[in-house]
């Protein structure tokens, strides 16, 4: 019987920026259907992991799959699969919030009926702020927006950066009602968060990326099932 | 979801967007305008070698204006981190390019149309029979120049010295567009020769054809690692 690839598998990945290596060898199988968080200080590389994942940066060494698809040679296949939350941004400033989701939802190829806009911001909570202009928008209203935004992707791939940050406790639960969506639909969940403690109950695996390492982490218990192999090499 | 949809959803975009906020119109318009009414106070008036210069001026202040019109553009994409977004969606890097293309040549050709009968004013050049001509002129004159100010402000719009280095790196492969599009203004203008004028013209297709293969081909290398 074939077994589908895993959702992420990294082989002696490496990321360097100039002389500075963020990541070193670092490998690792996440499986579909699993939340995973990744923790760690500031600049220890989960960002980068993250972006390399969405294509955004290539790996300077090992390689990258994405549901069996490399993100160097196949970036377009691998963004078919993906969609990321990133810290903040990623929204056009002029364009009302019901437009921007409107313009995501057409780049992923899906058209929404403006019922169907208002309903998924009135999702996250926007639903009076549809027919505003972003930059009227403070950063938890930008992060909502990119979380509706996200949600709309076609994705089997989340690669969340940080997102609880901006947002107030009403906003974070938006993010964990998200992560509960994606647990019951299969969806795989990657997400670098400096909250581990309120993730960790609604995820598989916590690891903890450090001096260019990915390792699992101690500190939370968490079932130990979904990451197969995790890393840990180079430093 | 056909391939030129997300080419109009990003021109689209980009024109609303400026629609809304009309920091290139401004900019630009402004930019443009001082420049002619410069030139031609410059001058004198001397009626001869105001209509001598006056195709000259005219795509002077249309490229100067067209520089910060490129640039103002990726710089919108810059302001929430809008294009990193944009990179990530599962459409071609050549439809990004066409998109802002587009966008692009919208507002280089809106401000030749402006341009050109101000020039005429100012430069007591009228503009003679062959309008379509003139027309088709300033349409594919700003198409080459648009292809390459979008295909270069990509290039630079991560670069701190973005704006000193946007013209210095487009303008030598800019220049045999705006000669030929002198060229054959003056024709146009100054002469009323379509026959020297369609040399120019055909020369003009010539060179947007090829930078138009050309930079949608390789734009991936250049908004990708």
């Amino acid at each position: 019987m074939n077994e589908s690839p895993p959702a992420v598998q990294l082989d002696g990945l490496a990321r360097r920026y100039g002389r500075d290596m963020v990541l070193s060898e670092v490998s690792l199988t996440i499986r579909e259907g699993r939340i995973v968080v990744l923790q760690g200080p500031n600049g220890a590389g989960k960002t980068t992991l993250l972006k390399v994942l969405a294509t955004r940066l290539r790996p300077s060494r090992g390689s990258a799959r994405v549901f069996g698809f490399d993100t160097v040679r196949e970036a377009h296949e691998v963004r078919s699969r993906t969609a990321m939350l990133p810290v903040f941004g990623g929204s056009y400033p002029t364009l009302t919030g019901a437009e921007n989701l409107e313009l995501a939802t057409r780049l992923y190829g899906l058209r929404l009926t403006p019922s169907e806009l208002e309903a998924a911001l009135a999702n996250v909570g926007l639903a009076g702020a549809a027919q505003k202009q972003v930059r009227g928008y403070s950063s938890g209203m930008k992060k909502r927006l990119g979380l509706a935004r996200l949600r709309m992707a076609p994705a089997k791939l989340w690669l969340l950066d940080e997102p609880y940050a901006a947002l107030d406790e009403e906003g974070k639960a938006y993010v964990d009602a998200l992560l509960d969506e994606a647990r019951s639909t299969g969806k795989t969940v990657l997400l670098a968060s400096h909250e581990p403690e309120r993730v960790a109950p609604l995820a598989d695996a916590v690891l903890e990326v450090s001096g260019g390492t990915v390792r699992r982490s101690e500190r939370f218990g968490v079932p130990a099932t979904p990451v197969q192999a995790v890393p840990v090499r180079g430093g | 979801m056909n391939d030129f949809t997300p080419v109009l959803l990003i021109a689209g975009k980009d024109i609303r967007q400026e629609l809304r906020s009309r920091a290139i119109t401004v900019a630009t318009l402004f930019f443009a305008a001082i420049t002619l009414v410069i030139l031609a106070f410059a001058v004198g008036s001397d009626e001869a070698i105001l209509t001598q210069i006056a195709p000259g001026a005219l795509w002077v202040a249309l490229a100067f204006a067209g520089v910060i019109s490129a640039a103002q553009s990726y710089a919108a994409e810059g302001e929430e981190n809008a294009f990193e977004q944009l990179l990530l969606y599962p459409i071609p890097r050549a439809s990004i390019y066409l998109g802002k293309l587009i966008s692009n040549w919208v507002y280089m050709g809106f401000l030749a149309l402006i341009l050109l009968p101000t020039t005429a004013v100012l430069f007591d050049l009228p503009l003679g029979s062959h309008r379509g001509a003139l027309l088709l002129t300033l349409a594919l004159g700003t198409l080459g120049f648009a292809l390459i100010a979008t295909f270069y402000a990509a290039l630079t719009a991560n670069l701190r010295a973005r704006d000193s280095l946007l013209p210095v790196l487009m303008f030598p492969v800019v220049v045999p567009i705006l000669l030929a599009a002198v060229r054959a203004t003056t024709s146009l203008m100054q002469f009323g020769n379509l026959e020297m004028a369609s040399d120019w013209i055909q020369l003009l297709a010539g060179f947007d054809l090829a930078y138009l293969v050309v930079c949608t081909a390789i734009f991936r290398f250049v908004v990708d690692e």
